[in-house]
């Protein structure tokens, strides 16, 4: 591209370097990352995805704020996410059903990255995904931990 | 939660008539669909070939120049060694197509007669005639007519010829012969200009796939980027599984294609047809027209055998065997293997929507009908399932909602 902007002026690559999943990747990297995004703009109040539903991608939150709410009580929101978070990420390895619902809380520029398209990226950019991958699996290992910690204060606090 | 559902006989009727109407508007601009279609199905062959270019570290640009110069050295060189064939052809155009269709017409005759013989019964003059009357073909020749073509009688120059049964089959040939010449002077100019119309669309093709290859990935971004928030993820779902089934089905449409017809090759090399391959290719691209195609490539090689070994009579049910053969190997060996996994769709829909095809757009509806039915319906089951998901249905109304409020909150003052 003669006139397009280098990858490190370019100002969603610079977001993107904060997410967690993306900070081992250089800003080339990133740039052939960036490529599989999809873009979407959510108002305040407007449902990303719905408990139930087949999971497709992970979404990162560029700006604005998401809440994940279960459906029973969607009064209790289990999380708040703000710029640089991700969610969704489980349907990046498998094809189950989202177990909550995501839901802007104000306007959000949210980024999507599809599993069929990371999958691609594991066959053309086998070393770019591969690190995305272990950031990944670093991320569900904490929450993991963090859900056995809690179990556990749990049963001794009862 | 399984919100799918299958499709209707309202969706039905709507992907029918929107086949039609595509396929009539289709048949105004062939000069241009044909190149794009070849040019899609290229795409999807060639793109696993970029994709194994990039995991070794080459960019996509590189990959997409390197891939479509050798597909552009191949076309080249594929035009080298069939141009002199075609060439050759086409200047004896006229006589070879009189030749095939005197062979098809004395093909048809020795059948007649062997059935005859077989069953003496049916084979009485005032038999042969009843079941033959409504038989005429466009030539006036009838099939009791045609009999009697087997064995032309040698006559001397000069010589008074009797006024026998042999004599008046020759009469008969000839009607053919001057009917098929006729027809060849009428319409070989026609379709000489036709030929060289279609060069520069041809030429298209390479560079579209270019393009294809190269901008495919943001093209469709681009047009994801339409989809409304609420049908965002289960469309996109829907798109991947489509574009999957047509990648496999095109690869596997090739695979099976050079299967079918190194197989057939092989058959008729054995048979000591000449030009085996070549035949065997035709035949294999001709079956891409499901049912039909494969009739007609078979009748193709037949008339070739009758034609190219007239002294032979059991050579073209040696060609039909091997037809049968490689058909069946084709269903229950190369199909699983190669299209198994390909856009399902009921054999009568098959047969009823290639006629409708012909009857609506002609020869461009017959070629283009299978394709377009297939984009129609994968369309039409995702707008089917869409508009029949009412949680989908309201979050869109839903976001339609704030989108109006957000639109408006400046314009009333107190």
């Amino acid at each position: 591209m003669f006139f397009g902007i280098t990858p490190s002026e370019n100002p969603r690559l610079k977001l993107l370097k904060n997410v967690v999943l993306f900070k081992d990747l250089s800003m080339r990297e990133l740039a052939v990352v960036d490529q599989m995004f999809h873009a979407r703009h959510y108002l305040a109040d407007e449902v990303i995805f719905d408990e139930g539903e087949e999971g497709q991608g992970l979404f990162v939150v560029l700006s604005g704020r998401v809440k994940i709410t279960l459906p029973v009580d969607v009064d209790t929101v289990l999380i708040e996410l703000g710029p640089g978070a991700f969610f969704g990420e489980v349907a990046l390895l498998d094809q189950s059903v989202r177990t909550a619902q995501a839901r802007a809380i104000e306007d959000a520029e949210i980024v999507a990255l599809f599993r069929t398209e990371f999958y691609s990226l594991l066959e053309t950019h086998s070393g770019i995904a591969s690190r995305i991958s272990f950031q990944l699996a670093r991320v569900l290992a904490a929450r993991l931990r963090q859900a056995v910690l809690n179990t556990n204060r749990h049963h001794e606090a009862s | 939660m399984n919100r799918e559902l299958a499709s209707g006989p309202v969706v039905w009727l709507g992907i029918i008539l929107t086949t039609c109407l595509l396929l009539v508007l289709f048949q105004t601009v062939l000069w241009l669909v044909l190149p794009v279609l070849i040019s899609v199905v290229a795409y999807y062959i060639l793109s696993p070939l970029v994709h194994m270019a990039m995991a070794h570290g080459i960019t996509r640009n590189r990959a997409v120049m390197v891939v479509t110069i050798l597909l552009t050295i191949f076309l080249a060189a594929l035009a080298i060694i069939i141009y002199p064939k075609v060439a050759h052809v086409a200047t004896n155009w006229q006589a070879k197509v009189g030749d095939y269709a005197q062979s098809g017409a004395k093909l048809v005759a020795a059948a007649q007669k062997s059935i005859g013989k077989l069953t003496p019964f049916t084979s009485t003059a005032h038999h042969l005639k009843a079941a033959t009357d409504g038989l005429k073909d466009k030539t006036g020749t009838t099939a009791t007519e045609k009999e009697k073509v087997v064995t032309p009688p040698v006559v001397k120059p000069g010589a008074k010829v009797p006024a026998t049964e042999e004599t008046s089959v020759q009469t008969d040939t000839d009607a053919i012969d001057d009917q098929v010449a006729a027809w060849t002077n009428k319409n070989f100019g026609d379709l000489a200009l036709e030929l060289l119309r279609w060069i520069p669309s041809l030429l298209l093709i390479p560079y579209m796939t270019y393009f294809f290859l190269l901008d495919g990935p943001r093209f469709k971004r681009f047009l994801v980027q339409a989809i409304p928030n609420a049908f965002f993820e289960k469309t996109l779902y829907l798109f991947y599984r489509v574009e999957d089934q047509l990648r496999r089905y095109f690869q596997g449409l090739l695979a099976l294609t050079v299967l079918d017809g190194t197989c057939l090759g092989i058959g008729l090399w054995c048979l000591g047809i000449n030009a085996p391959f070549f035949l065997g290719g035709v035949a294999a691209v001709m079956a891409w027209l499901p049912y039909l195609g494969s009739i007609a490539g078979g009748l193709l090689v037949v008339l070739v055998a009758a034609h190219d070994f007239p002294a032979d009579p059991w050579l073209p049910y040696q060609v039909v065997a091997v037809f049968a053969g490689v058909r069946l190997l084709d269903d229950f060996v190369f199909m699983p293997l190669t299209v198994g996994r390909s856009l399902s769709m009921h054999p009568l829909v098959t047969v009823l929507m290639i006629l409708l095809g012909g009857a609506v757009a002609g020869v461009a509806g017959l070629l283009l009908v299978m394709p377009v039915l297939g984009v129609v319906m994968v369309a039409g089951q995702i707008v089917g399932e869409l508009l029949t998901d009412q949680r989908i249905l309201a979050r869109h109304i839903h976001a339609k909602e704030l989108r109006r409020r957000r639109a408006r909150v400046d314009l009333f003052l107190n």
